[in-house]
């Protein structure tokens, strides 16, 4: 698990071109949205949710779903090992 | 980022009332009979009430570079313009056929016999609502990204223009669920239209030169479009007289081996460049009526 969100924080700050964040910085538990967390936006979660299809063959298709995986790097985590197909 | 007066309510003026109202007129009444009333009666009265005014009147003078009393003129023409396009937009809602012209219609075709999907561009010049749909095809669903917060009115006369049609409405939304209809339709080889020269949602955003100075575009559009390195297609719609309009497709390029960073930066480019080349061939056909660029 532990490889698998490291994993995630590299391609997420690579495909968010978060170059300021550092992984030590990047907590897998932080919220992905707002002030408090790592601030991303809508624009982000689409990149992630294409993200997602390409490194692991998974479509995210049901809006009310990707409000309770895309909460933080862990969560994302948690629905990849569960649900990947590659 | 976003710059303070570059927001828009995302909405179109008037209550469900008065578009009801204004429909059923249409379906009677000759267009001409209400671009006459609006200028004589309707434009006046806005330009003395509306901060439009002097925005357009800057645009005039700033960007185009008209001298005082040509810049005082325009702005009235292109309220004037302004109102024709909105009424055009209830006409075709009441019935009313306009003559179309496509200018590089191979170009949409071209795209929309291939199994990808592609993005059309748009901006808020001309009328994209009037015939921006018309450039359909059989084979492949057309999704217009439009603002959750438009009328109910507006949004339920789409739905019935629509309605036997492949095109489709995503409205915007911040359950962010719109974000998953695009995905979806673009990786099923569906088209997606969307404006790109408004900063709404997201506040990221790119600056470009734009009629000799700063202004910023939404990063949304571009970013959609390099995810899966789609083809891309800038639409723009403008009224060459009365009763007609010209719909220009013309392709952006954009080098797909290139990084993301570099992918977006270069279509931004390019649709900024093909952006300003409409708005020079017509310039009282520009609406957006807020600070649109970074002057002092």
């Amino acid at each position: 698990m532990e490889q698998l969100i490291n994993e995630l924080k590299l391609q997420i700050k690579e495909a968010l071109n978060l170059e300021e964040l550092t992984m030590e910085e990047f907590d897998e538990n932080a919220p992905l949205f707002g002030e408090d967390g790592i601030g991303l936006d809508s624009i982000d979660v689409l990149e992630i949710i294409v993200l997602l299809e390409k490194q692991y063959g998974i479509r995210l298709n049901n809006p009310a779903e990707g409000k309770a995986i895309f909460q933080s790097v862990n969560t994302i985590a948690q629905y990849v090992q569960a649900n990947r197909k590659k | 980022m976003k710059t303070e007066g570059q927001q828009w309510a995302g909405t179109t003026y008037g209550n469900g009332w008065m578009h009801k109202w204004l429909i059923r007129m249409l379906r009677y009444i000759d267009t001409r009979v209400l671009y006459t009333f609006v200028a004589v009666f309707v434009i006046p009265v806005c330009l003395l009430l509306n901060p439009s005014r002097s925005i357009a009147y800057r645009y005039f003078r700033r960007r185009i570079g008209y001298g005082r009393l040509k810049s005082a003129w325009k702005t009235y023409v292109n309220h004037c313009l302004f109102g024709q396009v909105v009424i055009d937009k209830f006409a075709m809602y009441a019935g009313k056929k306009f003559d179309v012209q496509i200018e590089n219609y191979e170009q949409f075709q071209s795209l929309a016999t291939r199994k990808e999907g592609f993005v059309q561009l748009s901006a808020h010049i001309g009328n994209y609502e009037i015939a921006g749909y018309s450039l359909i095809s059989r084979d492949k669903a057309f999704n217009a990204l439009v603002f959750a917060g438009e009328k109910d009115s507006v949004m339920q006369n789409r739905n019935r223009m629509f309605a036997d049609t492949n095109i489709k409405m995503i409205a915007i939304r911040p359950d962010m669920s719109h974000l998953f209809e695009i995905d979806k339709a673009l990786a099923g080889g569906e088209i997606v239209s969307m404006p790109a020269d408004r900063i709404n949602g997201s506040p990221k955003n790119i600056e470009h030169d734009f009629l000799g100075a700063k202004a910023r575009f939404p990063l949304g559009p571009f970013s959609i479009a390099t995810m899966r390195e789609l083809d891309v297609l800038a639409v723009n719609v403008m009224k060459t007289s009365l009763g007609s309009y010209k719909i220009y497709v013309t392709p952006l390029f954009y080098d797909k081996g290139a990084s993301r960073q570099e992918q977006i930066k270069q279509l931004s480019k390019a649709y900024v460049a093909e952006l300003e080349k409409r708005v020079r061939q017509y310039p009282a056909q520009w609406y957006n009526y807020f600070e649109f660029w970074q002057e002092g």
